[in-house]
């Protein structure tokens, strides 16, 4: 009997080419999409869960108090793991993870050669055991035993070294320390925020030894003994602050432990933290719903043209009936057709997704493998999905006709179109909302990233290369540099400057007497001057910093935002100059220049307190030189900053990056999200449409009596398209009224992630309206065309 | 073998209750040739779909093989029909996406005979029926004539006690249409049982018996033949 229905299903499928292609590219572009986001998620969901000790491993996190917003940080105070170790016997282990110089890029020198690297970690040696390094060269038990050492992953090996013996060799970090590569370590997971690919002690530098409670720049990680009640350890750890810390400074008010396998996806309201592999659950979960989605509409393709086909199915069911089928062997026969079709849809589909990877992966920046793809819950997923689809898009057309009567075949079946009707009308509806949905999304997301990208920021950022010079030997060779560079004609402005706006300031509170107990948290960047003109902050009132400072003077002079300037309570910028601001920096402070609000963080934040300072007791270094140009020749005049800045910092790796492309990586995530949603509404639109012509076709067959009928009586070509267009344009309008709340409500929401944002105007709505109706038309209207113009006489006579 | 009382059928729509057969009653004997004439919409063909079980009676009796069917539901009579009755339809009805020899095969599928046996007998009536050699052609490769066969050859290959034939030469030419009526006499002398819907008073001679209808009612019945009982 199987034999029998896979037999008939198969002729079935080959006899009807249009519906079979129509049917299969629908199934196929959608599982095509399928797979791809299903390789993507199960790599995201795989991070970090291949560590023996995966399970008892966490990230000590701290919420922080209300001076800080109650936020919740990764970074600790370096005395907070030590305490930990010692005082709660269920920790078995701790490390402490900090990144070179707190993130920024570390230049290397081996030899005569200078290398630039920025994953560069200070940890304690527990790490290794924590974290399953494989030792290739040397052992985790002696790798940090003398005093200096560094370890290399085998790739950094291979970098750094070319193939040549590495154990021994003497590397020198940002022209300060000189450590001993004592071991080489097989590279960690790609999917681990464990992103190190050197690490050396902790405890040879201040930062592991000079233990204390305030800085907080250290990731935490503790192993906890085996089913260790979490929320106990947690509870003792939060007790240790008051053990340790005045109540006057502190400004945390507990420890919360993040499952090193959370780290990954859940760490978006979060802040800080070194991995560079951070995702968001929130995007899987969208790619989930948005690729369930798309196959959803694949399925209703499906359903919609299998039933669309069923008058002509009729009779052959009918006979079945006659001869003794019953219902459910029909069932079966239909089951099996749709089994059959969505087989081969997954192959087509998984076949393409493979051809279709390196496409994926350039226009979302989503990082999936072939080996991804080929990964055992990708293939058992592939099966659960061949059934549900199955299922799914085979149980109406089988529920709907198998129950055909056998009365078909002698006409006198009741005509019960009108419930099979209503329900395909009702999916296509569905498709068709969805689609309008997508475009609308779309839309919205992209204006929202044009908006961001038009912003002015306060400052300019393009035009500016930010060159690192942390690593300078000595002042001499800062000074050098920047008169190197100022005597280019080229050049604008020099500023040297602590860092780039929205990375690495210092956070410190102002008030504006130092009575005042609680002061606005501000970031703080230490500067040599002219940092009005390279950055074109607009000043509001005042000077810029002072280009000279006598030695010997002690005074701090600031330029603070309108931020701190309305926090400080002053009516007029005018009013400020000269006063007098409390900074936490030690000595007095005065303010010489009032700037407008800048954007120095992503347009997703509110802009805070912001203050240049200038001293010549500053606790911060100078480690950044921003250079503003004026040319187009951008090779040309990079070469020509390297020159100079080899020329007075021979020691040194050239490190650089252009302001506005880093600005611009604030958004990466962002745009990643709307290319992908392109590609996804693009590709639903289209499956939906591939549904809808075969639908048209087959209104437009079973209607060819009518048509003729209505040709033979007058009816000019205009009107019978107009016809038979009208009724799917209903359909189309029906599904916009559905999707646009939805589509609002939706956009509005994620619309609220950004703190400046575009407005959603009543012209998208339109737009997508119109869009989903000239799609539709089209669609439609070539089958529409197609059946008013042929010869009446050739459709009545088949009758 | 086939006694119906009083049989009723209406077909209502939302203003109009058309009365398809009127209190309408008769018997046909076991292995008796019965033609049914009368013109388009007497009720002729909505009496073969009750008394093939495709379609259910609104009042009266219908006792089949001395067994009340007036009343059964779907499945009841789908499974009498399946092992008792054979139809012949005018436009042959065959499963396109089907050989002739699957075609045959089709019911002995649903009565669950075994493959092997299915081989010999689908052979067997494929011989009988002098199509042998079309058994795997598809029925679009054949004509007129030889779909017919095959749509008998389908209706009789579980041997069924009665065979029912909506206007069997409606589709066909006169010399193809000859040979189908000597096929079914061929097989009523054989000991099955047929009742015949027609136009054609040519083809009804071939019957014993043939029972004119109109508006739902029978109103003649001509003998042309002796018919003994088996």
């Amino acid at each position: 009997m199987i034999r029998n229905y896979f037999k008939i299903a198969w002729r079935n499928i080959r006899a009807n080419i249009l519906f079979t292609v129509l049917n299969i590219a629908g199934l196929a572009i959608g599982l095509c999409v399928c797979i791809i986001l299903f390789s993507f998620v199960n790599t995201e969901l795989s991070f970090d869960k291949m560590y023996s000790n995966a399970e008892d491993i966490y990230r000590v996190n701290m919420e922080t108090s209300e001076e800080y917003d109650f936020e919740t940080w990764a970074e600790l105070p370096n005395a907070v793991g030590p305490a930990m170790a010692q005082d709660i016997p269920q920790v078995k282990r701790m490390t402490r993870l900090i990144k070179d110089d707190f993130g920024t890029t570390a230049s290397l020198k081996i030899g005569d050669k200078n290398f630039t690297e920025n994953r560069l970690y200070l940890a304690d040696s527990t790490i290794f055991k924590m974290f399953d390094f494989k030792f290739l060269e040397g052992n985790s038990e002696n790798a940090f035993s003398k005093p200096k050492s560094i370890v290399l992953s085998q790739s950094a090996k291979e970098r750094l070294f070319a193939g040549r013996e590495a154990m021994g060799q003497l590397i020198t970090v940002n022209n300060r320390d000189t450590l001993q590569v004592s071991g080489i370590y097989a590279d960690l997971p790609e999917n681990s925020v464990m992103d190190a690919t050197m690490v050396y002690n902790i405890l040879d530098s201040w930062m592991g030894t000079n233990v204390y409670w305030g800085n907080a720049s250290y990731e935490t990680y503790v192993q906890l003994q085996p089913n260790t009640n979490v929320a106990e350890i947690q509870e003792q750890a939060t007790g240790l602050i008051d053990k340790y810390v005045e109540k006057d400074n502190q400004y945390f008010t507990r420890f919360l432990f993040q499952p090193l396998t959370k780290i990954h996806l859940y760490s978006a309201d979060i802040r800080d933290g070194y991995s560079s592999k951070l995702g968001n659950i929130t995007t899987i979960k969208s790619l989930l719903f948005l690729s369930l989605l798309v196959l959803f509409i694949a399925c209703i393709n499906y359903m919609n043209l299998a039933t669309a086909n069923s008058q002509k199915r009729a009779k052959g069911i009918g006979m079945n009936k006659v001869l003794g089928a019953n219902r459910r062997q029909m069932l079966s026969l239909f089951y099996v057709e749709t089994g059959i079709m969505v087989f081969l849809s997954i192959v087509i589909g998984y076949a393409v997704s493979f051809l279709a990877l390196p496409l994926f992966k350039s226009i979302t920046g989503n990082e999936i493998s072939y080996q991804d793809l080929l990964a055992t819950p990708i293939l058992i997923g592939l099966s659960i999905i061949w059934i549900l689809v199955t299922l799914i898009a085979g149980s109406y057309p089988a529920i709907s006709m198998s129950g055909i009567s056998p009365l078909v075949l002698v006409n006198k079946s009741k005509k019960k179109g009108s419930a099979s009707e209503f329900v395909r009308k009702g999916l296509v509806v569905f498709q068709f909302a969805a689609s309008i949905v997508l475009i609308i999304a779309v839309t919205i997301i992209l204006q929202q990233m044009s908006f961001i990208k038009n912003k002015n920021l306060g400052y300019d950022p393009s035009g500016i290369v930010a060159v690192s010079i942390k690593s300078a030997e000595n002042n001499q060779q800062v000074q050098s540099l920047i008169q190197g560079l100022e005597r280019q004609s080229n050049i604008e402005s020099v500023s040297a400057v602590q860092t780039i706006p929205g990375s690495n300031e210092s956070g410190r509170s102002v008030s504006k007497l130092a009575t005042d107990n609680i002061g606005m948290p501000i970031a703080s960047c230490r500067t040599n001057g002219d940092i009005v003109k390279t950055l074109k902050l607009k000043l509001l009132a005042g000077t810029e910093l002072p280009q000279n400072i006598v030695a010997g003077d002690s005074l701090i002079y600031t330029l603070i935002n309108e931020k701190i300037l309305n926090f400080l309570d002053y009516k007029t910028p005018e009013d400020a100059i000269g006063k007098t601001i409390n900074t936490e920096l030690g000595s007095r402070a005065i303010i010489t220049g009032i700037v407008e609000n800048f954007n120095f963080n992503s347009l997703k934040e509110d802009i805070g307190g912001y203050m240049y300072y200038k001293s010549h007791k500053a606790p911060e270094g100078i480690r950044t030189v921003l250079v503003r140009y004026n040319t187009q020749d951008l090779s040309k005049f990079i070469d020509l900053v390297q020159q100079t800045f080899t020329a007075s910092l021979p020691n040194t790796a050239f490190d650089y990056q252009f302001l506005d492309r880093h600005v611009a990586q604030l958004y990466a995530s962002e745009e990643k999200t709307a290319s992908t949603a392109t590609i996804f509404s693009a590709l639903a639109i289209f499956i939906a449409c591939l549904g809808l012509f075969g639908l048209a076709a087959f209104t437009a067959e079973q209607r060819t009596k009518e048509i003729g009928v209505r040709k033979v009586l007058g009816a000019t070509v205009t009107g019978i398209t107009r016809l038979l267009s009208k009724d799917f344009l209903k359909l189309v309008l029906v599904a916009f009224v559905i999707a646009v709340p939805v589509a609002y409500w939706l956009m509005h929401k994620w619309l609220l992630n950004f703190a400046y944002r575009t407005e959603i105007n009543w012209w998208v709505f339109v737009f997508a309206g119109l869009a989903a109706i000239l799609i539709a038309l089209l669609t439609v209207s070539f089958q529409a065309i197609k059946a008013a113009i042929a010869n009446p006489v050739k459709s009545l006579r088949t009758e | 073998m086939i006694t119906i009382t009083d049989l009723e059928k209406y077909y209502a729509t939302e203003e109009v209750r058309t009365i398809a057969l009127n209190k309408l009653s008769f018997k046909v004997k076991e292995g008796e040739f019965v033609a049914v004439m009368g013109p388009s919409g007497c009720g002729k063909s909505t009496l073969l779909n009750i008394l093939g079980l495709l379609d259910d009676p609104d009042g009266g009796s219908f006792v089949f093989n001395g067994i009340e069917v007036a009343g059964f539901n779907e499945r009841k009579r789908a499974d009498l029909r399946k092992h008792n009755i054979g139809f012949v339809f005018q436009s042959f009805n065959l499963i396109d996406e089907l050989t002739v020899f699957e075609n045959v095969e089709l019911p002995l599928i649903y009565t669950g005979v075994k493959p092997a046996e299915r081989k010999v007998r689908v052979d067997a009536v494929l011989e009988k029926m002098q199509i042998m050699h079309r058994r795997k052609h598809f029925p679009q490769q054949l004509s007129g004539g030889q779909q017919q066969r095959v749509a008998v050859a389908r209706a009789v290959v579980n041997n069924p006690k009665l065979i029912l034939a909506d206007e069997p030469t409606g589709n066909l030419d006169s010399s193809n249409g000859n040979e189908v009526m000597d096929l079914l006499t061929e097989l009523n002398e054989a000991g099955t049982t047929i009742i015949m819907v027609t136009h054609s008073e040519h083809d009804a001679k071939y019957s014993h018996r043939i029972i004119r209808m109109l508006d739902g009612q029978k109103v003649t019945e001509n003998v042309l033949a002796e018919f003994k009982s088996v």
